[in-house]
């Protein structure tokens, strides 16, 4: 994630061109390899326990370590290794704009100090930006009066968009509102001892963007089809979360809902803008009450 | 091969679940959105195997479950639902499911369970 925020923020100051950070992206893409098959490759697990934990992957909301320790394939020092061999995404994105002679490395590392300043950044933040870890670096961007279920809410959502639609998605600067405008919208809301409601809208086609990764099909327009792929995926994220929170309240999941007409929500609403293969997206969470359209 | 009724009410999920059921040669008999439409298709296409989702409108898929044990005791229903539903996967097994499976899909887990049935 760190790549795409601080590549946004280079493209932005003029440092790199967008053609120049698109090399940089596929010269990164090219030597990132994932932990299973370095796992493979390092003989700590057959190709089919590899399998297996892919696609365990797409139902239960943990990493590729997590469950092959979980199974008994790894044990976590083996995963630390692994991690290691795998490379830091930070390093490999400085790396990679310093092979292709875009910029020289003191002038990142200012550029760095720049986006730090002008983000209000502390060192340890920056830390964990560059750690690639979505679950230190998404609270950075959540605004602080919010709760710890809505910000496990939305840390589960982005770790499934990272897991089923886009690894390299990254995100902007959150903010709470009384009401919000959508162009269209799919959403779920939960009913229970914590009611609550997860959403997406966006403008143009940009919701296309999980709606065809999820269904796997290419959808041209937003339409009642599109809009039902981007539910389901929601239904999916509660699911995971009703999973995580059952132990401390009771949840129901009530119907997911779509619609291709504009409207309006009002409430406590946290808007979390989230950019998945390049598309803004709205993701709009509320919790303690639903969403009033 | 199995003769098999898909209720849900996401036409996204219907079709990922009739894709794979048909890819492995199943045939998918009728579609329903609600539990009550599936309930009606259950009466009309008699099918060997109905998946059912259990949050849908109108009615939802516990609901459907009694009806459709009520029209035919013998009837094998597999519930279907995202993660995080356990208590109403306890209630269906006790209606009479045979079997339940978590959304988004795995091909192989479906497949296992249609076999073992």
């Amino acid at each position: 994630m760190i790549s795409r925020l601080f590549g946004a923020y280079l493209l932005k100051e003029g440092k790199l061109t967008k053609d120049q950070l698109e090399i940089v992206y596929e010269t990164m893409r090219k030597v990132r390899v994932k932990l299973g098959l370095i796992a493979v490759s390092e003989k700590l697990m057959t190709i089919e326990q590899s399998d297996e934990v892919n696609r365990l992957q797409a139902i239960v909301d943990k990493r590729f370590g997590d469950i092959a320790v979980e199974k008994g394939y790894l044990t976590d020092e083996q995963v630390s290794r692994l991690l290691g061999l795998q490379g830091n995404q930070y390093l490999s994105f400085v790396q990679s704009i310093v092979d292709n002679d875009f910029m020289e490395i003191g002038d990142i590392e200012k550029a760095l100090s720049d986006y730090q300043n002008e983000n209000g950044f502390t060192l340890t933040d920056i830390e964990s930006l560059k750690s690639g870890d979505s679950d230190r670096i998404i609270p950075l961007f959540l605004p602080q009066n919010i709760t710890e279920y809505q910000i496990q809410h939305i840390l589960i959502c982005i770790r499934t968009l990272i897991r089923l639609i886009d690894s390299e998605i990254y995100v902007g600067k959150g903010y709470v509102t009384d009401f919000y405008d959508a162009n269209y919208f799919a959403l779920q809301s939960l009913d229970g001892d914590n009611k609550a409601t997860l959403a997406f809208s966006g403008e143009g086609k940009s919701i296309l963007s999980i709606a065809d990764k999820f269904a796997g099909e290419k959808f041209d327009n937003v339409n009642e089809d599109s809009l039902d792929s981007v539910a389901e995926f929601i239904n999916c994220v509660n699911g995971l979360f009703a999973t995580n929170v059952n132990s401390s309240f009771m949840i129901d999941m009530l119907p997911p809902e779509y619609s291709t007409a504009k409207a309006s929500f009002s409430g406590k609403l946290l808007v979390l803008p989230v950019y998945v293969q390049g598309e803004k997206i709205d993701l709009i969470s509320s919790f303690g009450d639903i969403i009033n359209k | 091969m199995a003769k098999i009724l898909i209720v849900d009410d996401s036409r996204t999920s219907r079709k990922i679940l009739r894709g794979l059921l048909e890819e492995s040669g199943h045939e998918v008999v009728g579609e329903a959105e609600n539990g009550q439409e599936g309930v009606d298709k259950y009466k009309e296409f008699n099918p060997d195997i109905t998946t059912l989702d259990i949050t849908m409108p109108v009615m939802d898929g516990l609901e459907a479950l009694t009806k459709i044990k009520e029209y035919d005791k013998n009837a094998k229903v597999i519930m279907v639902t995202a993660a995080g539903q356990q208590n109403k996967m306890v209630e269906a097994i006790k209606n009479g499911a045979s079997e339940f499976v978590t959304k988004p899909f795995e091909k192989e887990n479906i497949l296992k369970i249609i076999d073992k049935m």
